[in-house]
């Protein structure tokens, strides 16, 4: 008899607890809050890994030079490939190449300036001393600076990350 | 409280029913609501399971033989701890813990993805709930109800088989359990990427960690599973091909092949059909491993009287499983083409790929030995079994292939390595490897397939301490710091290629164990106490085994049968080169209520082999104390259990939380600004 009030009670716990978002409308969220997984930015992943690793693979003596020069700059065109946000959909990757490289030279050189010094201002180009939150100059957020500039220095930062 | 854990198992039939069907359509619709009411059944479902598990286990401790269950698995004499592990003693228990573990990792699976993988989640959940919902199905419907009464209460039950009457009952069949269930996580995953459409590697990256801890598990209940067989006479030793046996390594090899496939399709975006496949497949034969086994369908070549139902549902429900799932898979082909080609045959994907080439062999292989008897009596009336020789003769050179692979991948850059460069780094890995062999044979070592064996083992050994010295040589260089915390910050930054390598040193210590079975020594003997028996080892150590005395336990009265065993206990002083080393008491036990007998072997290990102890033939009857001794000096045996743990602790590496930048948060800080200095490298 125990058993069976317990079985009850049970059943009407769970059924209450299952049935319960259906009735209040009360949801789980259908998709993530933040879309931050895109397929763009697993293959910058595996781009900067893939120069990661070949870094490492030359460190450990498994490549020779002539292999590790040649797969360097068959990587490190992928990876600005993947960096270029408008390259997705085929776009011939060349032009997309020369277009970013030097560009890429410039980012690297700042982002290596910043880490040392300090933080870059997204809107005015500049540098503060590290760990400032808001911008000496201009007062604009440094952390929360959005825009295709700062994307594509936090990209090129792991670039520079991997050759260091 | 066993009435209300079958109250509880009808309760959550519905309950499941209802998950599945909502959350498929709270995914299709995009209802929240929905999803949400589906994802609270999985709490609910693992709740539901836990009481009827309880209600299974509180029948067993309460000696409540009016459950036909409990009544086959167990008797009043029976230890309190085994009356635990009884729900998993039977096939029946068996199955309610299975769905037990399922739920579990069910809820963990939910609760962990509440706040991400959104768009998985619903066919997730859905595809977890579908199978906890056939499982339920099954055990309420398919006459295998652990609740099934007898409709009279015998006064005792017919006791657990002395063979599990072990304390690894309670370990061995949990832990690989585990293994089986958690593979489920992944399964559902990849079913939810075909069923929505998002098939880059992103199913790959969330499961990876379910992959690995199915594969801990795995390999924890395979080492622990041939630990109990080594121990327990009768089950031929640590492995014996038995079908058991075989059906647990089998979804471990394509585990195995996995691992190693899915870097190659997260690296160069390749093999994502095959990826597909192996996830599939690998999870139908965690169910072939737990179902089909126990369900007499392949023992049927041993007796015709079981009852053949389980299996049959069994093998629909899989049949329906493989083919919705190639269904899938063919439905999303565009999707699932490969990205990018192989550059050259040296390059570490190729490698990977013949690695997974091997496995997959390995596993075809057992797979048809353990078939073969089913086959032939299906295709031509009479069973043929096929015995350890088919076994050994195929499988040992492949592995031996795969062993030298693992040395071989490693060292090979990814897309494409020259000639020349392999040959440098190759020297001297190699040049330890000929000496390992030119020293055995110095020694005069002339088994083949051992010599081989031993060789490669040195070969890829020094190949892993090779890459841990230099990359730790490298990272020290580069980050500018000592020895010791550049090895620790090198393990840190990547963990699965590191806690990979450990695996595989593991696993060359294993090989190395499994090799020493052919310099086994075996002598027979008949003992007076006070007799002695001596055996000469592999490795020249002189041991003596002085046999003391018997003593045994039976009651005096023979109809007094308030003992679960009786034992009779041989009291052997060992002694190694005159030296006194220690004792053994091997023994034989009577269990008079299911009058059966089982024999304890005495175990004596050393660093390098273990002393092996059958008391063979004892006059039970007489009282006479002569006793048949059979004494095994088994090589390299401990370096077996060595390489297992050695293994575990690889894969733990590989599981701990990793210090790299996970993707979402590498992504997150894309866009809010540059990475801190240390997250990188």
């Amino acid at each position: 008899m125990a058993a069976l009030i317990g079985g009850i009670l049970l059943a009407a716990g769970v059924m209450l607890y299952v049935i319960e978002p259906v009735f209040s409308g009360r949801g789980a969220p259908v998709y993530d809050s933040e879309d931050d997984y895109d397929e763009g930015a697993a293959r910058r992943r595996v781009a900067l890994t893939a120069l990661r690793d070949l870094e490492y693979d030359r460190a450990t003596g498994k490549l020779d030079r002539k292999d590790y020069e040649s797969l360097r700059a068959e990587l490190s065109h992928d990876a600005l490939r993947q960096l270029e946000p408008d390259a997705e959909g085929g776009d011939p990757a060349d032009s997309v190449v020369e277009r970013a490289s030097s560009e890429l030279e410039d980012e690297i050189a700042q982002i290596r300036r910043a880490l040392r010094e300090g933080l870059e201002c997204a809107s005015c180009q500049h540098v503060n001393r590290a760990g400032a939150r808001f911008c000496a100059q201009c007062g604009q957020a440094l952390e929360a600076g959005g825009g295709a500039g700062t994307r594509t220095n936090a990209g090129a930062s792991g670039v520079a990350g991997a050759e260091s | 409280m066993t009435v209300l854990g079958e109250i509880a198992l009808w309760i959550a039939l519905p309950v499941a029913l209802w998950g599945t069907v909502l959350s498929f359509i709270g995914g299709r619709s995009g209802r929240g609501d929905l999803i949400l009411s589906g994802e609270r059944t999985a709490y609910v479902l693992t709740l539901l399971i836990l009481v009827a598990s309880l209600g299974i286990i509180a029948a067993f401790v309460g000696n409540q033989y009016q459950y036909s269950y409990v009544a086959n698995y167990s008797n009043r004499e029976l230890d309190t701890y085994f009356k635990v592990a009884g729900l998993w003693a039977g096939q029946r228990g068996s199955l309610v813990f299975w769905t037990l573990l399922l739920s579990v990792f069910a809820s963990i699976a939910v609760f962990t993805n509440r706040n991400r993988n959104r768009e998985f989640m619903p066919y997730v959940s859905g595809t977890l709930l579908g199978l906890l919902a056939f499982l339920i199905v099954v055990l309420l419907f398919a006459d295998v109800s652990p609740f099934e009464r007898l409709g009279f209460t015998p006064a005792n039950g017919r006791g657990l088989n002395p063979q599990l009457q072990s304390y690894w009952m309670t370990i061995h069949p949990p832990t690989l359990y585990l293994g089986f269930t958690a593979f489920a996580v992944p399964f559902a995953f990849a079913i939810s990427a075909l069923l929505t459409g998002r098939l880059d590697s992103r199913w790959i990256a969330i499961t990876r960690r379910w992959i690995l801890l199915s594969w801990f598990f795995l390999t924890c209940g395979i080492v622990l599973g041939m630990r109990w067989a080594y121990e327990e006479l009768g089950w031929g030793g640590y492995w014996f091909w038995d079908p058991v046996e075989n059906a647990s390594l089998l979804p471990w090899l394509t585990a195995t092949a996995f691992l190693h496939s899915i870097q190659i399709q997260e690296n160069r975006g390749m093999l994502k059909v095959w990826n597909m496949a192996l996830v599939v497949i690998t999870f139908l034969l965690t169910l072939f491993a737990t179902f089909l086994t126990r369900s007499g369908l392949i023992e049927s070549v041993h007796s015709f009287a079981q009852n053949l139902t389980i299996a049959y549902i069994f093998l629909g429900f899989m049949g329906g499983l493989a083919a919705f799932s190639c269904l899938l898979i063919v439905y999303r082909l565009p999707l699932l083409r490969s990205e990018n080609q192989i550059q050259s045959f040296l390059s570490r994907e190729s490698a990977f790929l013949f690695n997974n080439l091997l496995l997959v062999g390995i596993t075809f292989a057992v797979a048809w030995g353990t078939l073969f008897p089913l086959i032939t009596e299906g295709f031509f009336g009479e069973t043929i079994n096929v015995g350890p020789p088919f076994y050994n003769r195929v499988n040992i050179p492949i592995g031996l292939i795969l062993l030298a692979l693992m040395g071989i991948g490693p060292v090979i850059a990814w897309r494409r390595a020259s000639p020349r460069n392999l040959r440098r780094n190759f020297v001297l890995p190699l040049v330890a490897g000929v000496a390992v062999l030119g020293a055995l044979l110095l020694a005069g070592v002339r088994h083949n397939m051992a010599l081989a064996t031993f060789g490669v083992s040195a070969f890829v050994m020094a190949i892993v301490v090779r890459e841990f010295w230099k990359g730790t040589k490298a990272r020290a260089r580069i980050a500018g710091e000592g020895v010791f915390s550049a090895f620790r910050g090198l393990v840190r930054r990547n963990r699965r290629r590191w806690g990979g390598y450990v695996v595989h040193a593991g696993v060359v210590v294993l090989f190395t164990g499994l090799a020493g079975a052919a310099f086994d020594v075996v002598v027979e003997q008949e003992l007076a106490p006070g007799e002695a028996i001596s055996v000469r080892s592999a490795f020249g150590n002189e041991y003596r085994l002085v046999y003391e005395s018997l003593s045994h336990s039976r009651p005096r009265a023979a109809e007094d049968v308030a003992e679960n065993d009786w034992r009779w206990t041989a009291l052997m002083t060992i002694y190694r080169n005159g030296e006194r080393i220690g004792v053994t008491r091997p023994e034989r036990r009577i269990y008079p209520v299911m009058e059966q007998q089982s024999t304890e072997v005495g175990i004596a290990s050393s660093l390098l082999e273990d002393l092996y102890v059958i008391p063979k033939d004892v006059d039970l009857d007489s009282g006479a104390e002569r006793v048949v001794f059979e004494v095994k000096a088994l090589p390299l045996v401990p370096w077996i259990w060595c390489g297992g743990l050695v293994v575990a602790i690889g894969a733990l590496v590989g599981l701990w939380p990793t210090g790299t930048v996970p993707v979402r948060a590498a992504a997150a800080r894309r866009v809010r600004g540059p990475l801190p200095a240390g997250a990188v490298g």
